[in-house]
C-alpha cells in the first residue's frame, strides 16, 4: 500500500528514536519539577526593578566582612559569596535591601542530579550528548512532519482547531493533543538541539572579549563604591552577576554581567573601562536554555511538563495506530488482475477501512471467487474480471486518498475488455460537511463509464458501522443471488457482550404504528441518551439500530412497525415483563453538547425517541427548543407526557410541530423556514443544532439551514459544521 | 602499678583533648584565578597542598560540581579523590568559561606555609587537553604575595592575605 511521503518520514524517525524519546520524556517529566520546586523558596522579597544596584552593595558591605561576588538568578534570587564577620567564606541568598540571610544554597537533590545526567548524556558523557542531541533533531522532524500530517487531515491551515474526524480512541487523540502539544514539543526539541549544537562548537562562539583601558591610579581611595553614580543608575533587575574587585588597588575593578552586556567599572572613580554587549548567540543560547529548563518561570514548567507527558502519549498511541495499519493491511492476492473474477480495489489514508476490505476478499474467496485486491491507484485492466468492488474513504477537503488520487484520470484511460458490475463502498463520517465526498465522485464517474454496470448504488458507511455494511452485504446476496459471508471476518472489537434487558412499559400502536418501548437494564450499565441499542434479531444477521432516550435510569425507544420488519414486528409482540438480549453501542457525536449557548432539537417521526432524554440533560437550563414533523395530532400524543415534564422543568422552552396530513399541512422544514433567522442567530452566538430523523429530512433541513445562514448571518451552513455545532443522527 | 596505669590513662585524654582543640590554624587567602581566552567548556580546577614527593596532602578547593568530569582531573583522581573521596563540602565552586576570573578564599593550614610544602593548580576542560601542574609554586609566604602565571587555561593567580 502506497502511503504519503510524510507518514511514511513520521513514522520511521518515530520508530528509530521511540526508545531514547520515552527516557528523555521520562526524565524531562521529572526535571519539570525543578524548576517548581526551587520558586517556592520565595528568597525574592521585594520586586527587584524597585531596588538599585548601589543600595545591594552598600547592604552586602555593610552586612559583612568582605564581598567577593553576587549572582541574580532566574528566580530573581540573590546568592551572593561573601566573607562573614566570623571570617567564613560562604554562599548565601540574601535580601537584596538589608542583605540579610534569607536561605543559604541546597545542593541539586540526587534525584535530580541524577536524572539530568540522564537527560543530557545518558550517563556517556560527549557521545551521549551527541546522541541525545540527534534525538531531538529526529524529534524536531517528527513534530514538524506531524504539523503537516495533522494539517492536511483537517482540510488545511485554517481549519487547523476544527473538530476532528471521529475515530477509535488512540487515533482521535493522537491528532486532538498533537494540535496542542506540537508547538511547545517543537520549541522543547529545538533548544534541545540548540543547547547541544552549543556544546559540540556547532555555533559561532558566544564569548565576549574586553579590551580594557589602564584604571587610573591616582585617585581619591576614599570614595565608596555604593555612592558611585553609575551603580545608582542600574537597578536590579538588570543585574545577572557583579563580581567585586580583587583588591583595594586601583587596578583592580568592578565586572558587571547585565541583562544585555559586560561593563567593567573603575572601583572608586565609577569610568567604564569596558563595555561589551553580549553577541546574539549568546542571548539565543540563554533564551534557550531559559525555554528548554523552564527555569524561572512555575507556569512554562508546567507547560513542559504536560508537554513531556504528552510525548509519552504519542508513542504509546503511534505504536497502536501503527500495529493496527499493520495488521489490517491487506494481503497479497492468490490470483493475478488477469486471472481473477472479482475485483477489489481499495482507497484509504490511514488504513482503517482496510479491515473492512480484508472482510470482503475473505468472504469471497470462502464463496469461491478468484480475488485480486489492490489499491485504486493501481486500476488497470482486468481481462477476466466480472464483478468490481471499490471501498474508499474521503481525505482532507473531500479529496482522494493518497493511494486513490490518480483513480479518477485512469479510468477515463483505461479500457475494460469486458463489462463490469461494479459497487462502491463509501466510508466517512456524517459530522463532516463534506460526507464521503470523494466516494460520491467515484460512483458518478463510473455511471457515465459504458462498460459499467451498477450493482447496488453507493452506500455510504458512517463511523465505520459494522451493521451498515453487513446490512450492505444482505442486499448485495438478495440482488446476486450469492451467499456472501462476511460478518466473522470482520474486526471483533466493536461487538460488545450483549446484555440483557427487561421490559417494563409498552404504550398501544398509534395511527402511525408508532409505539413506544421502555426497558430496564437487568444489570446497571452506563449509556446516554443519543446512544444506540443494537439489536440482533438473528445471531448471523446485522444488528438493527435505534436511538436511545436515557429516561430515570431507563432505555426509552419509540419504534415504527414496518411491513416486513422482523425487528418492529417482534418489539411489537412483546409484553411487560418479557426479557430481550441486545447491545448499547456509544454514539459520542449525539450526546447533549455540553458547552453549546443554546440547542434546537430537530425530529420527525421516531426520531424524537433521544430528545426524550437528552433534554433532562439540559441542567443550566440554556434555551432549547424543539421541533418535531409528525404526520397528525395523534401521531404526537404517545410522547406528550414524557416532554410535559421537560416544559414544567423549565428544561425544554418551546415545542413547535409540524403536521403533514392536518391543519396547514405543513412539513418540518417548512416549519423550521418560518424561524429561519432565530435559528441563525442562534447558530452565530454559538448554539448547537441536534438533528434525528430519516436521512431525507435530514438533506432538507441541512438546505432550509444554509439558507437561512446564508440569509441572516451570511455564512455558509459548512463554517458550523465544522465547528462541531450540528450534530446529526439520521438513518 | 595501679597508678602508673591512671596517669597513662589521664595522658591518653590529655592529649586527645589537645588534638581536639588544636584544630589544625589555617590563614585565610582571598584568591583570584583568571583564565585565558580558551575555546571549550567551563574549566574544571583543583587547588591542593602537595608535599616534596608530590604525595596529595589537602584539598583546598574545587572549582566545577558536576562529579561526572572529576575523573578528567587525573592525577588528584587517581591519587586522592578516586581513591579516598574525601567530603568536599564547602569548598566546591562553579566553573567559568574563557576570559573570565573566579574568586574564592582558601583555608591554607598555616603549618604547611613555609615548610617545604607546595600549592598545586591542576586544570581540565570537557574533551580537552588536562594540566596537572598548571599553576604550582613552593607554598611560601612570599610566593603567596605574588601573581602566579599559568600554563594551561589559568592566565594567573593572585592571593592576598585576609
Amino acid at each position: 500500500m502506497t502511503i504519503s511521503i510524510w507518514r511514511y518520514s513520521h513514522l520511521v524517525l518515530a520508530l528509530s528514536s521511540g526508545l531514547f524519546l520515552i527516557l528523555a520524556s521520562v526524565t524531562g517529566i521529572v526535571l519539570a519539577f525543578e524548576p517548581m520546586q526551587t520558586a517556592t523558596n520565595g528568597y525574592n522579597p521585594v520586586p527587584l526593578n524597585e531596588v538599585r544596584l548601589s543600595e545591594t552593595i552598600a547592604a552586602l558591605q555593610q552586612e559583612y566582612d568582605e564581598v567577593l561576588s553576587f549572582k541574580v538568578d532566574q528566580d530573581d534570587y540573590i546568592l551572593a559569596n561573601v566573607v562573614t564577620k566570623e571570617g567564613d567564606n560562604k554562599a548565601l541568598y540574601v535580601h537584596p535591601k538589608t542583605a540579610k540571610v534569607l536561605g543559604v544554597p541546597e545542593p541539586q537533590h540526587p534525584i535530580f542530579s541524577f536524572t539530568t545526567n540522564l537527560h543530557r548524556s545518558l550517563f556517556l558523557k560527549s557521545v551521549g550528548r551527541f546522541f541525545v542531541g540527534l534525538v531531538s533533531f529526529l524529534l524536531c522532524l517528527i513534530a514538524v512532519t506531524g504539523l503537516l500530517l495533522i494539517i492536511k487531515r483537517q482540510g488545511g491551515l485554517l481549519k487547523f482547531f476544527n473538530k476532528v474526524q471521529p475515530d477509535y480512541f488512540e487515533l482521535r487523540y493522537h491528532v486532538v493533543l498533537g494540535r496542542w502539544f506540537l508547538l511547545p514539543i517543537i520549541l522543547i526539541a529545538a533548544t534541545g538541539v540548540y543547547l547541544s549544537a552549543e556544546k559540540f562548537s556547532l555555533l559561532p562562539s558566544t564569548r565576549v572579549t574586553h579590551k580594557i583601558m589602564e584604571p587610573e591610579d591616582h585617585v581619591d581611595e576614599n570614595i565608596q563604591a555604593s555612592d558611585l553614580a553609575i551603580f545608582k543608575e542600574i537597578t536590579m533587575d538588570q543585574v545577572r552577576l557583579v563580581t567585586f574587585p580583587f583588591s583595594p588597588f586601583p587596578e583592580d575593578y568592578f565586572e558587571l554581567a547585565l541583562q544585555n552586556r559586560e561593563l567593567y567599572v573603575h572601583q572608586y572613580t565609577g569610568a567604564i573601562l569596558s563595555e561589551q554587549p553580549y553577541p546574539f548567540t549568546y542571548l539565543a543560547s540563554r533564551l534557550s536554555l531559559t525555554l528548554h529548563t523552564g527555569q524561572g518561570s512555575v507556569l512554562w514548567s508546567l507547560i513542559l511538563l504536560l508537554a513531556s507527558s504528552s510525548i509519552l502519549f504519542f508513542i504509546y498511541s503511534g505504536f497502536v495506530m501503527w500495529r493496527k495499519r499493520v495488521k489490517n493491511s491487506v494481503g497479497k492476492s492468490k490470483f493475478s488482475e488477469d486471472e481473477s473474477s472479482h475485483i477489489l480495489l481499495y482507497g484509504s489514508e490511514t488504513g482503517n477501512t482496510n479491515g473492512f476490505v480484508l472482510a470482503l476478499q475473505k468472504g469471497l474467496i470462502k464463496a469461491g471467487k478468484r480475488v485480486f485486491v489492490a489499491p485504486l491507484n493501481s486500476y488497470t485492466t482486468y481481462k477476466k474480471a466480472t464483478d468490481i468492488f471499490i471501498l474508499t474513504s474521503t481525505y482532507g477537503e473531500g479529496e482522494a486518498p493518497t493511494n486513490a488520487n490518480k483513480f479518477l484520470d485512469k479510468l477515463e484511460t483505461v479500457v475494460q475488455p469486458n463489462q463490469l458490475n461494479y459497487s462502491v463502498i463509501g466510508f466517512g463520517s456524517l459530522s463532516y460537511p463534506l460526507y464521503c465526498q470523494f466516494a460520491i465522485d467515484v460512483a458518478q464517474n463510473l455511471r457515465k463509464q459504458d462498460n459499467f454496470k451498477e450493482t447496488l448504488p453507493l452506500v455510504k458507511i458512517n463511523n465505520q458501522a459494522k451493521e451498515t455494511f453487513l446490512d450492505w452485504i444482505e442486499k448485495y446476496n438478495q440482488r446476486t443471488g450469492e451467499r456472501l459471508r462476511v460478518e466473522a471476518y470482520l474486526p471483533k472489537s466493536n461487538f460488545l457482550k450483549p446484555k440483557k434487558f427487561e421490559v417494563i412499559f409498552k404504550t398501544e400502536v398509534n395511527v402511525d404504528q408508532t409505539f413506544l418501548l421502555q426497558l430496564k437494564p437487568r444489570k446497571k450499565i452506563k449509556f446516554q441518551s443519543g446512544d444506540l441499542l443494537a439489536y440482533r434479531p438473528k445471531e448471523d444477521q446485522a444488528p438493527r439500530l435505534y436511538s436511545i432516550a436515557k429516561y430515570n435510569g431507563t432505555l426509552l425507544l419509540s419504534i415504527k412497525i414496518h411491513e416486513h420488519g422482523i425487528c418492529s414486528r417482534y418489539f411489537s409482540t412483546l409484553e411487560t415483563g418479557n426479557k430481550i438480549t441486545a447491545n448499547i453501542q456509544k454514539n459520542t457525536h449525539f450526546h447533549f453538547p455540553k458547552k453549546a449557548t443554546s440547542v434546537t432539537c430537530i425530529a420527525n417521526g421516531t426520531g424524537l425517541a433521544p430528545f426524550l432524554g437528552l433534554i433532562a440533560e439540559n441542567k443550566k437550563r440554556i434555551p432549547l427548543d424543539l421541533f418535531w414533523g409528525g404526520r397528525t395530532k395523534a401521531s404526537y400524543q404517545i410522547y406528550e407526557p414524557f416532554l410535559s415534564t421537560h416544559l414544567e422543568s423549565k428544561q425544554l422552552q418551546q415545542v413547535h410541530l409540524a403536521y403533514s396530513q392536518e391543519g396547514t399541512k405543513q412539513y418540518i422544514q417548512q416549519l423550521l423556514e418560518l424561524h429561519s433567522k432565530e435559528i441563525a442567530e442562534k447558530l452565530h452566538n454559538g448554539g448547537a443544532i441536534m438533528i434525528c430523523g430519516s436521512l431525507a429530512m435530514h438533506k432538507q433541513v441541512l438546505e432550509v439551514l444554509d439558507q437561512a445562514t446564508l440569509t441572516y448571518i451570511n455564512q455558509p451552513l459548512r463554517i458550523f459544521e465544522e465547528k462541531g455545532q450540528i450534530l446529526s443522527d439520521c438513518y | 602499678m595501679k597508678r602508673i596505669l591512671g596517669l597513662a590513662f589521664s595522658l591518653v585524654i590529655l592529649t586527645t583533648l589537645i588534638a581536639f582543640v588544636q584544630a589544625p590554624d589555617t590563614v585565610g587567602y582571598k584568591c583570584m584565578i583568571q583564565l585565558t581566552n580558551y575555546e571549550g567548556e567551563g574549566a574544571y580546577v583543583v587547588v591542593s597542598v602537595v608535599d616534596k614527593e608530590d604525595k596529595y596532602v589537602e584539598t583546598l578547593y574545587v572549582q566545577g560540581d558536576d562529579e561526572e568530569w572529576y575523573r578528567d582531573l587525573t592525577a588528584w583522581w587517581k591519587n586522592l579523590y578516586g581513591v579516598k573521596r574525601p567530603t568536599l563540602d564547602g569548598i566546591v565552586g562553579e566553573t567559568v568559561t574563557g576570559g573570565q576570573r573566579k574568586m574564592t578564599v582558601l583555608q591554607i593550614p598555616s603549618d604547611k606555609i613555609d615548610t617545604g610544602f607546595k600549592l598545586r593548580f591542576e586544570s581540565a576542560v570537557e574533551d580537552h587537553e588536562y594540566y596537572k601542574d598548571d599553576v604550582e609554586f613552593d607554598l611560601t609566604t612570599e610566593n603567596l604575595a605574588t601573581k602566579k602565571e599559568g600554563k594551561g587555561y589559568i592566565r594567573y593567580v593572585r592571593m592576598i592575605k585576609q
